[in-house]
């Protein structure tokens, strides 16, 4: 079943030109796009080809100019179902400094709930449950302050859980993060995929592109292409044309293969591709 | 540069009075503030001070870090007790303890100095008490919850309380932010620490205007998150967190009371016999 539906869709930004004029800047043009229920679906695409605009779009922070955006069956341009709308669709930013409310990890969290007027006792049960999803129970009286970059986005995710939403949309959540903080981030978002969450992964990181059911590449405002990871990065002219690359073991892989050695393509494990080699040589 | 600013000055611990309703102590508070303008005799500070020592011995304070409180105030304190020491005039037939030209000093202006810095040290110091046994986003609570009745009035009670925790809650961030500013802003040779005082306000402006340019982004982006979870200002919004009042308020409410009432009483009683020579002196 489809849980959100693009279609169509344009944005437009209000531009100033050298002149002074008010002229208009595309952030996504004609897009349709349509997002599987219980799908991990990727957003790459380099700085500012309209993958954040694309995702401000899907719960009603920004509304088309033109076409229509539907969650669940509810248009995003009526004002009366954005409520609605937004409890279906969590939302997750770059930073996540600029995302906290509380000085306290568990009455952030709790900010969600608390706006729907959900019951006290609700609440608290919602605001462990999120936590405990994320990992992060043990701080729920700490100052998100003191965290470290995956924690905080951490928080920041089950700031969005508690409000039980269907689609988790990840909007460069882990482009600020270290290595190991951006693990910590995916590591979440695949459990939570696995208990069913939809969730939309906004990137230019390629190698969290990897275990994602689909990939949908973005250039210049417009939809280029939809496909598996795999596809994606046999795709090489592709990814050069929107000026993404494949990740690095991957293009490897690839390289190898072409030159006959007898290694599978999609190999993303650095030291299985070794011992791929190893196998291929002796043979 | 920022690093050792800490907001709000919290001192952890799990005393009678730190685990009291934030509330009351913030209503205990200003019951203590108005309650000291009403002691006239050294006798009354007396017991004043001892009750004072009492409370911080209760809630295991430091003496230290409520008597840091008063650093604040000092150039403050100095210069009331001075120009109370020498504008002070005596009481009639009372010769001045020290004169040179047209300065005299009275024993009365002395007391009278004694009597101000005394009251404005106990204000500062009862001030950190409450401070000191209570996180700062308590305190927001508590002023949240002590300023309902004023949403009758329209007045915007729960936007207020917002605006206070958001303010906390982005403190650190933009100290952090300004430590990065200054520290990018050296690295290309600005210089902060030289010079007079035009120029050094001046080499404040590189700090101020990249602090302010990535506030409003921080808004955005707050804006955006906070839109993103369902907020919509104060309507049928509830709370997490509930507060309740326990027999520790209760008796702290009592005896802090009690104490004032004695206070009170006591002013009173002076006003009316002011010759009993103890409570007015």
């Amino acid at each position: 079943m489809e849980i959100i539906r693009l279609d169509n869709v344009s944005y437009y930004y209000k531009a100033y030109n050298d002149d002074g004029t008010v002229g208009s800047a595309v952030g996504v043009e004609g897009v349709t796009l349509s997002i599987e229920e219980g799908s991990f679906v990727a957003l790459v695409g380099h700085n500012g080809c309209g993958k954040s605009t694309l995702a401000k779009l899907m719960n009603g922070l920004l509304i088309p100019k033109s076409g229509t955006v539907t969650v669940n069956g509810l248009n995003t341009a009526d004002r009366d179902n954005i409520f609605e709308i937004r409890k279906n669709v969590g939302m997750v930013f770059q930073n996540p400094d600029n995302q906290m409310v509380a000085s306290i990890v568990e009455e952030d969290v709790a900010f969600g709930p608390e706006n729907l007027g959900v019951p006290q006792p609700e609440i608290v049960e919602r605001v462990y449950e999120a936590l405990e999803q994320v990992g992060m129970a043990e701080y729920a009286k700490s100052s998100p302050h003191r965290l470290s970059g995956g924690q905080k986005q951490r928080i920041a995710i089950a700031g969005a859980l508690a409000i039980r939403p269907r689609v988790l949309v990840l909007d460069e959540s882990t482009a600020m993060l270290d290595p190991l903080g951006r693990r910590e981030v995916l590591d979440v978002a695949h459990k939570l995929n696995v208990g069913g969450m939809t969730v939309v992964l906004i990137t230019h990181f390629m190698e969290e592109v990897l275990d994602c059911d689909s990939v949908v590449v973005m250039d210049n405002g417009h939809v280029v292409r939809v496909g598996t990871p795999g596809e994606i990065f046999e795709d090489s002219s592709l990814l050069g044309n929107v000026g993404l690359k494949a990740p690095r073991t991957i293009a490897l892989a690839q390289k190898l293969a072409d030159a006959g050695f007898d290694v599978p393509r999609d190999q993303r494990d650095a030291g299985k591709l070794g011992g791929d080699v190893c196998q291929s040589l002796k043979k | 540069m920022f690093r050792d600013v800490s907001f709000g000055q919290y001192y952890p611990g799990s005393s009678f009075v730190h685990k009291m309703d934030p509330r009351i102590k913030l209503v205990l508070t200003l019951l203590f503030m108005v309650g000291i303008f009403f002691v006239q005799s050294f006798a009354v500070f007396a017991f004043v001070t001892v009750f004072l020592l009492a409370i911080i011995f209760i809630a295991r304070l430091p003496l230290r870090s409520v008597l840091k409180s008063i650093k604040g105030i000092i150039v403050l304190l100095v210069l009331t007790s001075l120009l109370n020491i020498f504008f002070t005039k005596g009481v009639e037939g009372e010769e001045p303890l020290w004169a040179w030209r047209k300065i005299e000093i009275y024993v009365t202006g002395l007391k009278q100095a004694a009597k101000i810095f005394l009251r404005l040290v106990y204000l500062v110091m009862g001030s950190s008490v409450l401070t000191l046994t209570t996180t700062p986003v308590d305190l927001t609570h508590a002023v949240e919850s002590l300023l309902k009745p004023l949403r009758v009035r329209k007045f915007p009670v729960h936007e207020f309380a917002l605006i206070m925790s958001l303010t906390l809650s982005f403190i650190p961030s933009l100290i952090d932010e300004t430590d990065r500013i200054i520290r990018a802003q050296k690295a290309r040779g600005a210089d902060f620490d030289t010079g007079g005082l035009i120029k050094r306000a001046k080499a404040f402006v590189p700090i101020l205007i990249p602090l302010l340019v990535g506030g409003f982004r921080r808004a955005e982006e707050l804006a955006n998150a906070m839109n993103s979870r369902c907020y919509e200002g104060a309507t049928k919004r509830t709370c997490m967190r509930v507060m309740k009042l326990t027999w520790r308020d209760f008796v702290g409410g009592f005896v802090v009371v009690a104490f004032f009432t004695g206070v009170f009483l006591l002013y009173g009683m002076a006003n009316k016999w002011g010759n009993i020579i103890w409570l007015y002196y």
